[in-house]
């Protein structure tokens, strides 16, 4: 069984996997914060984004939509900032990042998504006022091991 | 008359200095002015000509400091400032005016428009005519510490994600630091990978720094509004944090209007000279680029552009260095047609992205920036301001243009040499 346990291992595994399955798994790690978006366009993106048979266009679509949510959820520039639904900015981020091609986020798509959602965390976090935040990061961890053993 | 209509009126003949009242005289109504603005020429409409959207402040100006002028009033000849024109002229002044410059580039005469609309919202908002938007932003700015209402343990929350992530400190209120380095809202809440860049970046080169907890927001909603005493206070906080701390110099962030109110508004709001320096990010960066203390590694293949944020390029002067540093990291740099100083705003800055009811013509306005983008074809943009990039990426998606808007500083921060083990890519 994979057993990643560092950012290190967690990185260098990611970008060994090909495009589909990079934004498969970053597929996984945005339903796994799923629940702190409210914005429901976000779940048939990340349908979108884990399926392996998808259509280009589908592809195509499901970026768009993400891109859109992610811009409505957003704090605007000088408007009074709800963590909670900067919570859901950030899952939208997350989405957007997983269906961006590669060409475009030389970072990664599937490392740009795992970093908004754990920003997402932190958004949680700062409303709860609990310190669960650095855990998402042990989560992807055990998410990416079960993906590349599945 | 009412008080407020009084009161505006009074604030607009406080504003009319010397420099005011020489350009209002050599004003020759050329309307250069009105092809430099994107409001105007995305419209057509001849109101958003800049030196038109002075109107209510040249009539005042004429009739309380002109012969004529005066002689014209005090015979019932000329046409007072009404409270229902300081609204109308509400759009003009704030709505369709990001107080970017350019057409203080453009004026034959040296006009500074942008400096006299500045001066305008002063008025403005002392007739009470500011959009409701900027009024929350600078309550929360004074009442809270920021506009968007970004409380010490939110920052805080941001600051232990981001050592977790990269496994780097990141030191707060550490007395005798060299920098001292602002945030802006916008960074904390919407881009807070910001910090972590910047984190990395210091630590490969040496740079000794702290956030303070006193005064992190490096943004100035007293200036975007148009009122001078709420700027200052906000400057000051930053000065007695920055003193406090004995740091060399403070950091402006990549927020475009932040690096005009701290750098260059700042001393004249407080009414002395600092202790202290201040320095754009992209400022510091160069300067580390040039001592040899900044090493990236692996080159972006992408086709990449910068735009230029107004208030740092056109009105900062920081032209060149985002260049130099973009020459470390992309191959296939490009320029927009008109760049640098002559860039066009994106069309948000000056408190136009916190006035909901000025969307609309934003938008439209940004049909200028599509005009630039078109003409290169760009993979990708790269800015080193908050806002811009937040309304970059609207309006492409409204036009319904594919391409990314990334930070300069955290693309540098993705290149560092030696910086794998920190969760950074060398490619």
């Amino acid at each position: 069984m994979s057993r990643i346990s560092n950012d290190t291992e967690f990185r260098k595994a990611l970008d060994a996997l090909d495009a589909t399955r990079q934004r498969q798994v970053a597929a996984r790690f945005v339903e796994h914060v799923l629940g702190l978006c409210s914005d429901e366009r976000i779940t048939h993106v990340a349908a979108v984004a884990g399926n392996s048979d998808a259509s280009e266009a589908a592809l195509a679509e499901a970026l768009k939509t993400a891109r859109a949510a992610t811009f409505d959820c957003h704090t605007r520039c000088g408007s009074e900032g709800d963590w909670s639904e900067q919570a859901g900015y950030f899952v939208a981020r997350a989405a957007t990042a997983a269906l961006t091609p590669i060409a475009q986020m030389p970072s990664g798509p599937a490392w740009q998504a795992a970093l908004s959602c754990r920003m997402a965390q932190t958004s949680k976090s700062i409303v709860t006022g609990d310190d669960t935040a650095g855990q998402e990061g042990e989560q992807q961890y055990r998410i990416l091991s079960e993906f590349l053993d599945s | 008359m009412s008080a407020s209509l009084q009161s505006g009126l009074n604030a607009l003949k406080e504003q009319i200095d010397a420099p005011v009242a020489a350009f209002f005289s050599s004003c020759v109504r050329c309307g250069l002015c009105a092809n430099a603005c994107l409001f105007h020429t995305e419209t057509g409409e001849p109101k958003y000509t800049p030196i038109h959207k002075l109107e209510p402040l040249r009539r005042v100006w004429r009739q309380e400091y002109t012969f004529w002028g005066r002689l014209a009033k005090a015979v019932g000849l000329s046409k007072p400032v009404t409270d229902a024109e300081l609204g109308d002229w509400q759009e003009l002044v704030y709505d369709s005016c990001t107080m970017c410059g350019r057409c203080s580039m453009v004026c034959p005469v040296g006009n500074d428009i942008a400096y006299m609309i500045r001066k305008m919202r002063e008025g403005m908002a002392a007739a009470g005519h500011a959009p409701a938007g900027l009024i929350g932003a600078t309550k929360r700015a004074i009442e809270i510490g920021s506009p968007m209402g970004v409380k010490l343990p939110a920052l805080q929350a941001q600051i232990r994600h981001t050592e977790a992530e990269f496994g780097l400190e990141i030191p707060v209120d550490r007395e005798g630091a060299d920098y001292l380095l602002l945030l802006s809202s916008m960074e904390i809440m919407n881009f807070p990978e910001f910090i972590g860049a910047v984190a990395k970046i210091f630590k490969q080169a040496g740079v000794s720094w702290t956030i303070s907890s006193e005064a992190f927001e490096a943004t100035n909603s007293g200036i975007q509004i148009g009122v001078s005493e709420i700027a200052a206070e906000l400057v000051q906080r930053i000065v007695t944090a920055a003193e406090k701390l004995k740091v060399k110099s403070v950091i402006s962030p990549e927020c475009g209007h932040a690096y005009m109110a701290i750098r260059w508004e700042g001393p004249n709001l407080i009414g002395r000279p600092y202790s202290f320096k201040v320095v754009h990010i992209l400022e510091l960066l160069d300067q580390l680029r040039a001592e040899g203390r900044l090493k990236t590694t692996g080159m972006e293949s992408q086709r990449l552009t910068y735009h230029d944020p107004c208030q740092v390029s056109r009105r900062g002067g920081v032209v060149d260095q985002p260049r130099n540093l973009l020459n470390m990291v992309a191959e296939n740099f490009v320029e927009m047609p008109e760049t640098g100083t002559m860039n066009w705003c994106c069309g948000a800055g000056g408190g136009v992205s916190s006035n909901e009811r000025a969307d609309e013509i934003r938008l439209k306005a940004f049909n200028r920036k599509k005009k630039q983008l078109d003409a290169i074809h760009p993979d990708a943009i790269v800015s080193a301001c908050s806002n811009c990039r937040i309304h970059l990426e609207d309006g492409l998606e409204e036009y319904g243009m594919d391409m990314p808007v990334i930070s300069l500083t955290e693309t540098i921060a993705e290149h560092l040499a030696g910086n794998e083990a920190a969760g950074s890519k060398e490619s």
